[in-house]
């Protein structure tokens, strides 16, 4: 393009436009540069770039930057090649643009040399996206999330490539984070309160699933049970976000609490619906607000619609949005006025969701006469705040029936989703990192995950006939567990807030380590004044006083390990008398508030699982070791529980004794949870397995491990008070107490 | 000596809700024991000052507190000039001069300080004092009340069986809307319609009890903000500080208290 001869190419070069840009003596120093670049040989096309896009970033940032930028085009065409080099100066001009700061505009070059080196494969991807990627970060804040993808790659350049084309959801995520936009999570747990103060409400709130389409991630969405919140809505910062969450969230717990049954979808047009929809999104907020006036103050201020311009569907149905809820607002539209007057006209009758559908398909047929435009496939509802409506249609859809069941499917397929996520992108340096690697060991564990067990240690059984123990008859077989869906036990936990917080408060109180003043002490720091005064008292009145005269305050302190061993037999799957929940459920349950409860105190704790076939088959789950932590894959372990066989219950107290054995702490708990009297398959005599148990208990207690039963079995106290001792088992008669029971018990029996 | 002190002369504003009232003056006629239940600042102090000023007996308070032991209730021997002195304490006056007992938020005691009073709630109704080897037969207008928040704490303190089991109850919830409304309105000062706010606002607090409160609004904290509200603070205003802020210190809850309050008016 520039040939060496060429005095009429630097013509070309020289357009009205460049001479503007690098006046005078600039004009030569640019033409050098141009020759300098071509004579690099990047091609064609780099110089061509650069000698179009040069002068426009000169005219916005000054001519000398405008030439220096031919070194760096250099530098990343060397390290990306020259697609890289061909985009970066169209890249520079909107970088110039954007940032119109020759300060700002070198530190951004700076990141893209550095980028170009560390990612060279990426630098493409990005460049092409640059002005998206400024219009919504700041240099630093460029800079953060090109480093968030490159660290989140771990050195991999196809997961690198993968994130900077956008195909791995992280990087929508680090984009949204460092562009400063408020994500649910942050306020979910406040917005959560904010439901259960108004309405009583709680549902689970949880992300559309990342592979969810991008118009269906716009807007929030719910249907029976389960609300789906777009993780953040682009273009609102700072409090406003705040806002637009809260008035989503109120605007669909009207639905909950308004909108009854599903309107059927029979034949209606997609106009009629988004019509029909708009009517009964106004119906609920209007009830909403003769409850709780204020909500009028939450949901206007995003009615921007005017009352004029142009008549397309969407401004309409936005026109009459607004129409419906703003009292001041006066439309133009004869269609909106006469929506309106319907609307209000049947005030009362607003308790009744007949009138939407009345209302609606009326002026559905109005619109449809006026022959107004409506894509369904763009149409998105306005205002941001309010749902897509799914939630109020029946779509005929038998699979949306069994919600329970759906929601199940979808946290197990997120489990599945997350252990992929993993091998893709954990992004070691960012606060996410310690849940990456819950989720790491998780993966591992489920490769790992075997259907044999491997026998670990034999112990004696204690037969009552002889008096004596037959050494090394049972075999214990550890086998390992099979994780489940974590996301069951974090239910667990969402379902029960009442017991949870309970317990929470009841931590606490235990973990302050209150101070306790020990009076009448025969040493102390200060004299105990009532002490004192009765053994002057004593003294008077002749007899010898009482030395205890002291008092002294004292820490209160934990020092206890606890292992929790679950009864897992055939008996644990019985359906539980006027419950669809089984004993295994209530059992894990039971467990993860225990869990909780343990974690919370920091007390180091133990969950193990049992039940056995024959004596060579004693089979022991590790659910949880004591030097282990409660993380996601102790949590899926314990989701992943399944009961079957029979309960030999004195060789597994045995095994967990020589757990909790090795634990130094002052007291050693061992609690077991059990539904029925001990039995296997190769015992007939009943009281056989029953007298071992017991020899098995008083051993523990020789080594000073305590055992504690929660028997699950009413009419059980027989053989419980003969194994565990009269004051060592408890019985539960109404079963599905047992997960509230079995925490507040653990925490008075250690407190 | 007489307990004159001890008696209430102003009737005490009291709004019955149910037939407590009623109950109680049968429970007073065999003096028997009563146990007042509920939340707190639901009214139980204000109803038995109520029923002592309408019985016409003295009344003897005492804040039960983790330190306390029985010679804070039964008495003790002080040291003075002359060598020791019986001083009694208030279970043993209201047992010798007759007059109501009343031991507010009894399960706050130790378990082994509230046994003192079961020789005087069952029907031998005596006081031995064994430091003064003496025995009291208490006073035909003795009876003893005691008060118990039934919340959180009660797995870790609660009364022993033999102790509950020697008390009759009425049971204190938060009054029914309309008399909530009524009762704010008479105590704060304020109209009919901000006292249905206020008591609207209560509600809502009162539904995240258990989800991230404690414990809801009282009809005290309602007339607190009544009271600020006759006094020119805007209700918003008045919320935020005689309610929210005393009633948890936790950011979220503070939020959704906030914007529940706003949705509210």
């Amino acid at each position: 393009m520039i040939s060496p001869d060429g005095e009429r190419s630097e013509d070309r070069l020289l357009t009205p436009a460049a001479r503007r840009a690098f006046p005078e003596d600039m004009a030569a120093r640019w033409l050098r540069a141009c020759r300098k670049l071509e004579q690099y040989g990047y091609g064609d096309a780099v110089v061509t770039a650069y000698t179009r896009a040069s002068p426009a970033i000169a005219e916005i940032l000054g001519p000398e930057i405008s030439i220096d930028l031919v070194e760096r085009i250099s530098t990343v065409t060397i390290k990306a090649k020259r697609k890289a080099g061909e985009l970066l100066p169209w890249a520079a001009l909107k970088a110039a643009e954007r940032l119109r700061n020759e300060r700002l505009f070198r530190s951004w070059l700076g990141v893209i040399e550095r980028f170009a080196a560390l990612a060279p494969e990426s630098v493409v991807s990005v460049l092409e996206k640059m002005d998206r990627l400024l219009a919504e970060l700041n240099v630093s804040r460029f800079e953060a999330w090109v480093l968030a993808g490159v660290r989140s790659a771990g050195g991999d350049a196809e997961r690198r490539l993968r994130f900077f084309t956008f195909a791995d959801p992280q990087a929508k995520r680090w984009l949204q984070r460092e562009s400063g936009e408020v994500s649910f999570t942050d306020l979910e747990r406040r917005l959560k309160a904010y439901l259960i103060a108004l309405w009583r409400l709680r549902v689970p709130i949880r992300e559309p699933s990342p592979s969810a389409s991008e118009h269906a991630r716009r807007r929030v969405s719910f249907d029976r049970g389960l609300i789906l919140m777009p993780p953040a809505f682009p273009g609102y910062r700072g409090l406003q976000a705040e806002e637009v969450f809260r008035a989503s969230l109120a605007h669909v717990a009207a639905h909950f609490m308004y909108s009854r049954e599903k309107f059927a979808l029979r034949s209606l047009k997609p106009l009629q619906v988004a019509i029909i929809s708009l009517i009964e999104d106004a119906r609920v907020e209007h009830l909403a607000m003769r409850e709780f006036p204020g909500l009028r103050r939450l949901w206007l201020p995003f009615h921007i619609a005017q009352s004029s311009g142009a008549s397309t569907a969407p401004i309409l149905l936005a026109r009459l949005s607004r129409a419906l809820i703003d009292p001041g607002f006066e439309d133009a539209s004869g269609w909106v006025c006469k929506g309106r007057d319907r609307f209000f006209e049947r005030q009362d009758e607003w308790e009744s969701p007949h009138i939407s559908r009345e209302i609606g398909g009326l002026l559905g047929n109005d619109l449809g006469q006026m022959r107004v435009q409506f894509n369904p496939r763009t149409y998105v509802v306005e205002p941001p705040y309010r749902d897509d409506n799914m939630g109020l249609w029946d779509f005929d859809d038998p699979d949306s029936s069994d919600h329970e069941e759906a929601e199940l499917l979808f946290e197990s397929v997120r489990f599945a989703q997350r252990e992929d996520d993993d091998t893709s992108s954990p992004d070691r340096e960012r606060e996410k990192q310690g849940e990456d690697d819950e989720v790491n060991r998780a993966a591992l564990s489920s490769e790992a995950y075997q259907d044999e067990g491997i026998p670990v240690a034999r112990y004696p059984e204690y037969d009552y006939v002889t008096g004596r123990e037959r050494a090394d008859w049972t075999t214990i077989v550890e086998f390992q567990p099979k994780p489940g869906p974590a996301g069951l036990i974090e239910r667990i936990l969402d379902d029960r807030p009442d017991i949870v917080n309970r317990i929470t408060s009841l931590i606490s109180s235990a973990l302050v380590g209150r101070t306790e003043r020990l009076k009448r002490q025969t040493e102390g720091e200060y004299l105990d004044i009532d002490a004192c005064i009765d053994a002057v008292v004593s003294r008077r009145i002749g007899v010898t006083p009482d030395p205890h005269v002291y008092a002294t305050m004292r820490r209160r302190h934990r020092d206890l390990s606890v292992l929790v061993l679950l009864d897992i037999s055939e008996s644990s799957k019985d359906k539980v008398l006027g419950a669809t929940a089984t004993v295994l459920d209530l059992e894990r349950q039971a467990t993860v508030l225990l869990a909780h409860a343990m974690a919370g105190l920091g007390d180091p704790f133990a969950i193990a699982a049992f039940c056995s076939n024959r004596r060579d088959e004693v089979r022991y789950y590790r659910i949880k070791d004591f030097d282990e932590p409660y993380d996601a894959l102790a949590r899926s372990l314990l989701a992943g529980l399944e009961g079957g066989l029979s309960t030999r219950i004195g060789a597994v107290i045995r095994h967990a004794g020589v757990d909790l054995a090795g634990q130094s702490s002052h007291r050693r708990l061992l609690l077991i949870v059990t539904d029925g009297e001990p039995s296997d398959v190769d015992v007939t005599d009943t009281k056989y397995l029953v007298e071992d148990a017991r020899k098995a208990v008083l051993t523990l207690a020789a080594e000073g491990i305590d055992t504690f039963c929660v028997g699950l079995e009413s009419g059980g106290d027989s053989y419980l008070s003969r194994i565990f001792g009269r004051r060592n088992f408890v019985q539960i008669d109404r079963l599905e107490r047992l997960p509230e029971r079995l925490p507040m018990l653990f925490l008075r029996l250690t407190s | 000596m007489n307990l004159d002190e001890y008696r209430i002369d102003q009737e005490p504003y009291y709004r019955a809700i149910g037939n407590e009232i009623t109950l109680f003056e049968a429970a007073f006629a065999d003096r028997m024991p009563m146990m007042l239940k509920g939340p707190t600042g639901s009214g139980k102090t204000r109803f038995i000052e109520y029923m002592a000023w309408k019985l016409g007996k003295p009344l003897l308070t005492v804040s039960c507190h983790e330190d306390m032991t029985a010679s804070d209730l039964v008495g003790r021997f002080l040291l003075d000039a002359e060598g020791t002195v019986w001083n009694d304490g208030p279970l043993t006056l209201a047992t010798r001069y007759g007059g109501i007992c009343y031991l507010d938020e009894i399960v706050e005691a130790r378990q082994d300080t509230t046994v003192v009073i079961h020789s005087l709630t069952d029907d031998r109704r005596i006081l031995p004092l064994e430091k003064k080897n003496e025995v009291i037969k208490a006073h035909r207008d003795l009876q003893i009340v005691i008060s118990y928040n039934p919340g959180y704490q009660s797995v870790l303190k609660d009364l022993k069986e033999s102790t509950k089991q020697r008390f009759g109850a009425i049971d204190f919830g938060y009054p029914p809307t309309d008399i909530e409304g009524e009762i704010v309105a008479h105590e704060s000062g304020v109209d009919k319609k901000a006292a249905a706010q206020l008591v609207n606002i209560a509600l809502r607090s009162r539904n995240l009890k258990g989800h991230g409160l404690d414990e809801g609004a009282s009809t005290r904290m309602l007339i607190h903000a009544g009271q600020l509200i006759v006094r020119g603070i805007p209700l918003g205003e008045a919320c935020q500080v005689a309610l929210v802020l005393p009633i948890t210190d936790d950011p979220d809850m503070r939020d959704a208290l906030t914007s529940a309050i706003a949705a509210c008016a």
